[in-house]
């Protein structure tokens, strides 16, 4: 904590509010598990829980988001109440989205409500790679697994993706 | 179809697109798919999902969220900073007061100028000739 490498919290919600929003926003995929989201990094960065490495401060916050999301969703998948979507709609065919499709766009929106359906781990493979912008070793590292797997999310979820926008 | 690789290219196809291969493999898919039109399209299905990633665009904050997040935190901060306010309104109050005193007499006086005006007369029109050309006065600058 006194290390002077570790930002504080006040200055990363200073300085990259805006970049940890919108991670932990793709990664959850609505507004209030969002905030929650942020609300509990800032608490492990204050907390010194996780450990700063030297290098992009906004790599470091993107990983420890989502492990914090990948331990939440863990941590609700035991409950039975709440099993992950196996979503309708993901096999509903696709209407509007089909023309943006083949007019080579897609809406945000869209985009952003099939990235929310994908299983959280290759949700979190795509943030990362998509979003945020890490090379696949960062990637592996982050969510702790080999890089051929990484590969292998990132690969499928983009398929995932592109299928359920038609 | 298969001249080049026997198997397709699978999730090679995405670390492609994201310069994740090296030189050798690189080449190896690259090979693969000139021949192979469903690795190809395959390429095509990723890649545009893969912009359409990559344009999503960031986003704000809800107003608010971290402030509210750090005001329990600030307590030291604030006193500090009303501390400094406090002194500078003292310094403030301290340069209204001194200020007067350093301001030149105003020459002519208020009360000539009053004079001027009443005693030039009311003829003509009002809103262009509130004040008739002549008043003995020079504004200084």
């Amino acid at each position: 904590m006194t290390d002077e490498n570790v930002p504080t919290w006040e200055e990363v919600a200073r300085d990259h509010g805006r970049f940890l929003y919108t991670v932990a926003f793709r990664l959850t995929g609505n507004d209030d598990d969002a905030q929650d989201l942020v609300q509990e990094v800032l608490l492990r960065v204050r907390k010194g829980l996780a450990t700063y490495r030297p290098g992009s401060l906004e790599g470091w916050l993107s990983r420890i988001t989502t492990n914090t999301f990948l331990d939440d969703v863990r941590r609700r998948r035991r409950r039975p109440v709440d099993p992950l979507p196996e979503n309708p709609d993901w096999v509903l065919p696709p209407t509007e989205a089909a023309d943006e499709a083949l007019a080579g766009a897609a809406l945000p929106d869209d985009v952003h409500s099939a990235l929310r359906r994908l299983p959280p781990d290759y949700r979190a493979a795509v943030v990362l790679c998509d979003v945020v912008g890490l090379p696949y070793q960062e990637i592996a590292s982050a969510l702790d697994v080999p890089v051929g797997t990484v590969r292998s999310r990132i690969h499928r979820g983009r398929a995932m993706l592109r299928e359920a926008l038609g | 179809m298969t001249r080049s690789a026997p198997e397709h290219a699978g999730d090679r196809l995405s670390a492609l697109l994201d310069g994740e291969l090296s030189p050798a493999e690189e080449a190896g898919v690259q090979a693969h798919l000139v021949d192979c039109m469903a690795c190809r399209h395959e390429m095509e299905t990723v890649g545009v999902a893969r912009l359409w990633l990559r344009a999503l665009p960031p986003v704000d904050p809800p107003f608010g969220l971290y402030e509210r997040m750090l005001v329990p935190y600030r307590p030291r901060r604030r006193r500090v900073a009303m501390a400094f306010v406090g002194a500078a309104a003292a310094v403030a109050a301290v340069l209204v007061s001194v200020a007067p005193a350093r301001q030149p007499p105003v020459s002519p006086s208020v009360a000539t100028l009053i004079e001027a005006h009443a005693t030039s007369g009311a003829e003509g029109d009002p809103l262009t000739n509130l004040a008739p050309a002549g008043v003995p006065v020079s504004l200084p600058r």
